[in-house]
């Protein structure tokens, strides 16, 4: 199969690299994490941008050295991603849009949690906030679109939905993306080796927890 | 063994060198946004350039020392007085238990660092001690000081009796009018060729909405294009956006992670510490350079700057 050439664009201590699809977005991140010379190496729905010290490394030396390292992307695609399991509850009163959201999809609020718990999402990047997660579905879904007036506030651990695409609050944050549940789940804790509970590249089920269940969720201890 | 907030003024909060290689998590940069004066101020102290200081915005603060010791202040304030007594900025000062700091509000500039010989204690996290305001972690508590507010040195705090002023020829001018040089960002061309010509044809004006975040320009506005399908993407401290609007907008070092607008440039590292005194009102004049020269650029002031500081990174 043949790779379509990378678009490469050079800034004095940052490179972007356009890649054609999710799967080597991921297989790039995969290559490029084993140099440490790569300071910060930041996915993009279609794009990888990597950050070096330009004291020690060129723009044009880190250049080409990126593209050797992702010149052959082909073996890396096949990687298995792990799934995660999140628990999401339905209820009313942590799903301020879900009367909007079943409306734009044609289908009733009552069967909106069990349609998004059949699905199968992936998580195409992080961003926004610390462990904020940009979700895609496998499947294709009508367009529900953003909130005309963003709130001030969404709660963290919130699912926003505007289609094919859709995301997972971390923090106390403004956000314009239809809510239509919350987990229960923390998103980001830095006293964890691993901060992010997702990861770009993840497999994401979710499951209907009820609202006692959401109110009872062990939380771990802070640090 | 302490410093206690007095007035805390428009926004105060302890930084030092950023969070990094978490950004593909959504962690920002955040640190101190004037990486220069606090590498400046924190030498003054015998410290390296990274530790952790007290950033003060445009208004000034005061604080009263708990305990007799060092401190330095380099920045925008237009005044340093102890106890009303004015004193240079620059140098190592000699404060005693009690002492009032009165840090002035910036003219020009934005920001100012108060760097303590005692080690400030302040949150630990992804090998950083920085406060991110936006996810209200690092630093105190995660958030920006407030009047009364006691921040602790840790008990292995070093005494020092260095007395150390800044060669006058380091000293960074202050001015509400900069210069800062750009590249181009990776969409600078993909839809309007004139665009960073444009960008840089006359200087643009810093709006009302200037934070550590971002800073929304005002000036000559460019012809944007349809952006809303661009697919998000990486952007850093530096980078410069084109919204919808055609109004720039510049990113500081709280700015998330990625984002969806067209990336026209991006400030060369040799001046991001600039951005950290950028403030509304000031004028940004931006120049066009390569990436080859903004290298040199770089290696240049590190080495001049490394005469004096010992090693050092600008971020």
């Amino acid at each position: 199969m043949a790779v379509p050439r990378p678009t490469i664009h050079i800034c004095d201590d940052w490179i972007s690299i356009n890649l054609p699809d999710m799967d080597r977005v991921l297989a790039a991140r995969n290559i490029l994490s084993a140099d440490v010379r790569w300071t910060e190496i930041v996915p993009g729905i279609d794009s990888i941008a990597i950050q070096f010290d330009p004291a020690l490394v060129s723009p044009a030396d880190a250049a080409s050295m990126a593209s050797d390292q992702i010149s052959d992307l082909t073996q890396m695609a096949g990687m298995s991603p792990s799934t995660k399991v999140i628990p999401v509850c339905y209820d009313a009163a942590l799903a301020p849009d879900s009367e909007y959201a079943a409306k734009k999809l044609g289908i009733t609020t009552e069967t909106l949690s069990s349609w998004h718990a059949a699905q199968i999402q992936r998580v195409a990047m992080l961003g926004f906030m610390p462990g904020f997660a940009y979700l895609e579905s496998m499947e294709g879904c009508s367009d529900i679109g953003r909130l005309a007036n963003p709130r001030q506030s969404v709660a963290p651990g919130s699912i926003g939905i505007i289609g094919r695409q859709s995301c997972i609050y971390s923090f106390d944050s403004p956000g314009g993306w239809p809510i239509i549940g919350r987990t229960p789940l923390r998103l980001f804790d830095p006293a964890k080796d691993q901060p992010a509970l997702l990861s770009a590249g993840d497999t994401v089920r979710f499951e209907a927890i009820s609202k006692d269940a959401f109110d009872h969720w062990p939380q771990e201890t802070e640090q | 063994m302490s410093i206690t907030v007095l007035n805390a003024g428009l926004q105060s909060s302890l930084q030092g060198a950023p969070f990094t290689g978490h950004r593909h998590l959504g962690m920002p940069a955040a640190g101190a946004a004037d990486c220069l004066s606090l590498a400046l101020a924190n030498f003054l102290v015998g410290k390296s350039y990274g530790e952790i200081a007290i950033e003060i915005t445009l208004t000034g603060a005061l604080f009263r020392m708990n305990e007799p010791g060092s401190i330095a202040v380099v920045g925008a304030a237009e005044h340093v007085r102890i106890n009303g007594q004015d004193r240079p900025r620059h140098q190592t000062l000699k404060v005693m238990t009690g002492d009032q700091i009165d840090i002035g509000p910036s003219r020009p500039g934005c920001r100012t660092y108060l760097a303590t010989a005692a080690k400030i204690h302040a949150d630990h996290l992804l090998g950083g001690q920085s406060t991110c305001l936006a996810a209200a972690l690092g630093g105190f508590h995660g958030r920006a000081l407030r009047n009364d507010d006691v921040i602790a040195f840790t008990p292995d705090s070093p005494v020092t009796e260095l007395q150390r002023t800044t060669p006058e020829d380091l000293r960074p001018h202050f001015s509400d009018n900069h210069v800062l040089r750009i590249t181009p960002g990776p969409e600078a061309d993909t839809r309007n060729e004139n665009v960073l010509d444009d960008l840089c044809l006359a200087p643009y004006a810093v709006g009302a909405r200037a934070s550590r975040m971002g800073l929304a320009l005002e000036g000559g506005a460019l012809s944007a294009c349809d952006s809303s399908n661009m697919p998000s993407a990486a952007v850093f401290p530096g980078t410069i956006q084109l919204p919808p609007s055609g109004q720039p907008y510049l990113l500081g070092p709280d700015a998330q992670t990625t984002g969806g607008y067209p990336r026209i440039a991006q400030i060369i590292r040799a001046d991001r510490h600039l951005i950290g005194q950028l403030g509304s009102g000031s004028r940004i004049q931006f120049v066009q350079t390569t990436t080859e020269r903004a290298t040199e650029i770089y290696r240049e002031k590190l080495s001049l700057l490394s005469s004096w500081l010992g090693q050092i990174k600008l971020w």
